[in-house]
């Protein structure tokens, strides 16, 4: 039931993702009594409180002088800047990586909010609204991932072999020239926590585990017309 | 799509008129344009466009009406809305609808949810209520789960009683659960289902399902609000999942009749295990111990604003149908009793629309005031009205009925072209002159 996952700074493997359900909130800083723990001596004891609300997240800057920055790492250097003892300033960004300024280094954490929702394609105007099952950004690069890896099946070959990750990096290379299997990897895992996808049983197959993932995601892509021909067209630069 | 689809002849219908439209499809009134009396002279068509939709779409759609076309087409029910047919259509000159396929179904006169927009806390709630929940038995019984109940789909015939609808979400138990698509209507989602995870065949949804929203549309009939607070669909789903995780108890409205505070709760149960313990049947006989077993006496009205049908057979009183959003509460009409008729059984009455006195049969008979069945008060009294409520027949859906005995037409009948008293249709109902006094009747092939 949770909305709002929150990835601790990469340098701490050790550390989980931290997963808010609407109406959950928690703590970061240098000494919070309870949350997530950012361990630089520039830090505030008390930094900050991300809190979860509908699909979307606010933080509050609780230190007394300095601004923090959210960016969206997708948005071409879209950012907002939260100053101090501002309360829940809502982000409205699916992405973020929050910047706290700390005695010269910028420490980042990461927050995903994979639960914002899109009107259905499908759902006239009049109609119900029924909300969609797996609302997508079709601006996102997940959803050019998901789309490369529906494509061959999409093209009209039933049982199409699953493209591989290198297959799929060198598809979306004209689009998207950064990217990398690492990025690649990264968007199909995002993609397994947005859709909500169950691990099967049967997932423990001897490949390596993001092919069960991978297969069970463009399962349920095509299932639910999730993708469709036309998206194809978001392939080509 | 309405103007182009209006006068437009499908199959042995005539579509006249939008009453509906959804996600998926749109819903018309049709009238028969055909002789084919096994059918209804009304319907309602809902029409799954098939030519403006990419092919996987068009997939997509076609599987989600034949679950519904399966669902009817298997279980049949008078808490159920009934299905005719369904049919192609075949209109070269309609790109839009050509290979469209047109379900054809019960026509209602509205839903709970037009009921509900025109009056909270409708009297005849406790009753409907009853109803619905005697369609969802019907269904868990019969191992499928609705999956997207809410106001909208509970429809509301002629008869004030009311039928679920739209199975386009519902899904045949395979065990104790099925899978069905992964959307429903936020306000109608138990906890466990916000956000649930997903398999390869969609998420799991099971009778508790059903339960819930049941729970949440008892509620909603009986207080006026949502059972869950927040301004928002969002917010109130905000407020379920804070009540799925233990963080907040349920706080129901203080309106909601002491009586009904146990159902409502058990319903709204915070776990799909603790709400398993409360199936539709059982949750049946205890709305039933309140409402007393059968539907309150009067049962409200919904009234079409606009255009009226002319009487459709001799002496009945033709269905009045009209469209969705357009009903008005008709508060001078008289009370109904059409419910009490058994289903699989022809009714006639010594009061109009269905009430007074009832004898009702299931096979023919061929004199009323003698034999197995006896009804006494036809000795001295018309019949006033009528009820053909039995679509459970495979054959001789309709009921003839003669001023003699032994199928015998008499007296003002013989002067008559049919030499019989009257002839009333599988589902048909109304009244009847207060000239006629049968002594016999029987089952026909068509009237």
């Amino acid at each position: 039931m949770f909305s709002i996952i929150v990835v601790p700074a990469a340098d701490d493997p050790a550390e989980e993702h931290l997963r808010l359900a609407p109406s959950e909130s928690l703590e970061f800083g240098r000494e919070p009594a309870i949350g997530m723990r950012i361990a630089h001596a520039g830090v505030s004891r008390h930094a900050g409180t991300i809190s979860a609300t509908e699909t979307h997240w606010a933080l509050t800057n609780r230190s007394r002088h300095q601004t923090y920055v959210v960016e969206n790492p997708e948005g071409a250097g879209e950012h907002l800047k939260v100053g101090p003892g501002r309360v829940g300033a809502p982000v409205p960004f699916e992405f973020s990586r929050v910047v706290l300024p700390a005695a010269g280094d910028l420490l980042t954490f990461d927050v995903w909010a994979p639960r914002h929702e899109y009107l259905d394609e499908l759902a006239e105007l009049t109609g119900d609204p029924t909300a969609a099952a797996f609302p997508l950004d079709r601006s996102k690069r997940y959803f050019l991932v998901l789309a490369a890896l529906c494509e061959p099946r999409l093209r009209g070959v039933p049982h199409a072999p699953l493209p591989t990750v290198d297959r799929v990096v060198e598809r979306l290379r004209p689009m998207w020239p950064g990217v990398t299997r690492a990025t690649v990897q990264w968007n199909i895992d995002y993609l397994a926590v947005k859709l909500r996808l169950k691990p099967s049983p049967d997932s423990a197959d001897p490949g390596p585990r993001v092919n069960g993932k991978k297969a069970t995601l463009v399962s349920l892509a095509l299932r639910f017309d999730l993708v469709a021909e036309r998206d194809l067209t978001r392939l080509d630069p | 799509m309405s103007n182009a689809v209006t006068g437009l002849r499908i199959g042995r219908w005539e579509v006249c008129d939008v009453l509906a439209r959804g996600s998926f499809s749109s819903v018309y009134a049709a009238r028969r344009v055909t002789e084919d009396p096994e059918f209804p002279s009304v319907a309602a068509l809902k029409i799954l466009p098939g030519g403006t939709h990419t092919p996987r779409q068009a997939q997509h759609l076609r599987e989600l009406v034949a679950g519904e076309v399966e669902l009817l087409s298997r279980l049949r029910g008078n808490r159920l809305i009934r299905m005719y047919e369904v049919v192609t259509v075949d209109s070269p000159d309609c790109a839009e609808l050509d290979g469209a396929t047109a379900v054809v179904l019960e026509l209602a006169e509205g839903s709970l949810d037009t009921l509900l927009a025109h009056t909270v806390r409708p009297v005849a709630g406790p009753a409907l209520l009853a109803q619905v929940c005697d369609g969802l038995r019907h269904l868990h019984h019969a191992g499928w789960v609705h999956g997207d109940l809410k106001p909208a789909n509970v429809l509301l015939m002629k008869d004030g009683t009311a039928r679920l609808a739209d199975f386009n979400l519902a899904a045949e138990l395979s065990g104790t659960h099925a899978y069905g698509p992964a959307f429903a209507t936020l306000d109608y989602t138990p906890p466990e289902l916000v956000w649930s995870e997903v398999g390869e065949h969609g998420r799991t949804i099971r009778p508790s399902t059903d339960v819930w929203a049941f729970g949440v549309l008892a509620h909603l009939v009986l207080t006026g609000t949502l059972p869950l607070p927040g301004g928002t669909a969002a917010a109130r789903r905000d407020a379920t999942v804070r009540y799925g995780r233990g963080a907040e108890p349920l706080r129901l409205s203080p309106d909601l009749p002491e009586a009904w505070r146990p159902i409502v709760t058990d319903c709204l149960a915070r776990t799909h295990e603790d709400r398993a313990a409360h199936d539709a049947a059982s949750l049946l006989r205890r709305i039933e111990a309140i409402t007393g077993g059968t539907p309150a006496p009067r049962l409200p009205r919904l009234r079409p604003l606009r255009w009226r049908r002319p009487a459709l057979t001799t002496a009945l009183v033709a269905a009045v149908l009209g469209a969705t959003g357009m009903y008005a509460l008709w508060d001078e009409e008289p009370s109904y009793g059409y419910h009490r008729c058994p289903a699989g059984s022809v009714c006639f009455f010594n009061g109009p629309n269905g009430t007074g006195e009832m004898c009702s049969w299931s096979g023919d008979d061929p004199d009323w005031l003698a034999g197995a069945r006896v009804c006494g008060w036809t000795r001295n009294q018309p019949v006033r009205s009528i009820f053909n409520n039995n679509q459970e027949r495979s054959e001789r859906h309709d009921v003839a009925y003669y001023r003699g005995t032994g199928f015998v037409p008499a007296g003002h009948d013989t002067t008559r072209p049919s030499k019989r008293a009257g002839c009333t249709s599988v589902n048909q109902q109304g009244n009847l002159h207060g000239t006629y006094a049968p002594a016999s009747h029987r089952w026909v092939e068509r009237c």
